[in-house]
């Protein structure tokens, strides 16, 4: 850890979501608004809970290694719900970049979650992304 | 009423460039953008002391014949013709800034709620009018590539009576309710978008990019494969639309789905209770207005 303290799930949501989001490159075009609404309405955080994790100071010195190593301590049910948030993000824009696969994949690794629940998440974010996708495109 | 005058307040200036120059009304200079908009405008500045609820059907209008124009330029696909979705789309692809479309969706709301019988108080036509006007400066340079429009600060119309004491008082609670929603509104947007408002977008971005570069290279040392991410993204949609047509799975995504969809239903719901508060604050007000003026 960079401060010593384990990152709660709020900073452990942004930290994953957003380094999703950036792999895409397209960052924060398409996924922005969805972070958030996935963070209150699925994994259960509060406004305030969300505002303080994104606190500049509270989270610039958290890295992507403190991320999985938080994300490793999480319960299992907890854990897979990140997961599923963070290939909804990947999802969202309809295309997949070297950085996501790999990002998606470490994450798997840190939870050491089976291929098949894996799988399960990816439908679930599918299921979720295909809800929030935005109407049309970009010209 | 609008103060009158003899002439434009804009001139054409050299490169293109416009300047406000005197009063007549605040949108001139959006009739050589866009006339409807600016016939919108005019007409919203004109009602905003005298029928505060038709400001806010003109604005709202103005505000959805800008989304459909910035819709038609900016955008490609099947764009829901709702004003709400229009804005959304514009605002994820990155069309509309942030604080624009803050802007809009705050006429979209109180023009929706004028619709529906909600009262406009007068202070919050004229904040809306304001905001309004911020946008049309915007607008302008975003439909003509190049252009340069320079702003003057916005001339509130006079009201065409001069106001009481009393009345002058409630407006300011008025007011100073409409900034404690939108600073309420605010705060819940800052919960809900990817960064902080403090934060170094740009920097920290840099930062996590380099960050997921360097994992990529030490999961490439390690022996993981070089991954061609076309090839994965299609196996896995292939894999997952086997998985959800699986008796096992489809059951899990479709509950999935119930689920995620209450869960964004309560959170909308709690969204919508908070505007209806907002709204029956503000009436409560206006109740008080009409009372001291009976």
């Amino acid at each position: 850890m960079t401060d010593g303290e384990t990152p709660n799930l709020a900073t452990l949501w942004f930290l994953a979501a957003r380094a999703m989001a950036i792999a895409g490159e397209d960052m924060p075009v398409v996924q922005e608004a969805a972070t958030g609404l996935y963070a209150q309405a699925i994994l259960g955080l509060s406004e305030e809970e969300c505002k303080r994790a994104k606190d500049a100071d509270h989270i610039i010195n958290k890295t992507l290694i403190d991320c999985l190593s938080g994300l490793r301590n999480l319960p299992t049910e907890l854990a897979e719900k990140v997961i599923t948030g963070v290939m909804m993000i990947s999802y969202a824009d309809r295309s997949m970049r070297p950085l996501e696969v790999r990002w998606a994949s470490m994450l798997a690794s840190a939870i050491e979650i089976t291929p098949d629940d894996f799988q399960r998440c990816c439908v679930n974010a599918r299921v979720i992304a295909s809800m929030l996708r935005p109407q049309g495109s970009s010209a | 009423m609008l103060r009158e005058c003899s002439s434009d307040r804009f001139d054409v200036a050299t490169a293109g460039e416009l300047s406000m120059t005197k009063q007549e009304t605040n949108f001139k200079f959006l009739e050589r953008f866009d006339k409807r908009v600016a016939e919108l405008a005019k007409q919203a500045e004109e009602y905003v002391h005298t029928d505060p609820d038709s400001c806010m059907f003109k604005l709202r209008l103005m505000v959805e014949t800008m989304a459909k124009k910035l819709t038609s330029l900016q955008m490609r696909g099947d764009i829901s013709k709702d004003l709400g979705s229009m804005l959304g789309a514009l605002e994820r692809s990155g069309t509309i800034p942030r604080r624009q479309a803050d802007s809009m969706h705050a006429i979209r709301r109180d023009g929706n709620a004028a619709v529906h019988g909600s009262a406009t108080p007068p202070p919050t036509a004229m904040r809306r009018l304001k905001e309004a006007y911020k946008i049309s400066g915007w607008f302008c340079k975003i439909i003509k590539r190049g252009s340069k429009v320079k702003l003057e600060e916005f001339v509130p119309p006079d009201p065409p009576t001069p106001l009481d004491n009393a009345t002058i008082g409630l407006h300011g609670r008025i007011d100073a309710l409409e900034e404690s929603i939108e600073q309420r509104r605010n705060e819940t947007r800052e919960s809900l978008v990817m960064f902080g408002p403090d934060e170094d977008v740009v920097q920290v971005t840099r930062r996590i990019k380099e960050e997921l570069e360097a994992l990529d290279k030490v999961a490439a040392a390690a022996g993981e494969p070089v991954i061609d991410a076309e090839f994965v993204a299609l196996v896995m949609a292939m894999d997952l639309e086997q998985i959800e047509e699986d008796p096992r799975h489809g059951g899990d995504s479709r509950k999935a789905r119930r689920v995620a969809e209450k869960q964004l239903d309560e959170i909308k719901q709690h969204l919508a209770d908070r505007e209806r508060e907002f709204l029956e604050e503000r009436t409560m007000l206006m109740k008080q207005r009409d009372t001291m003026q009976t």
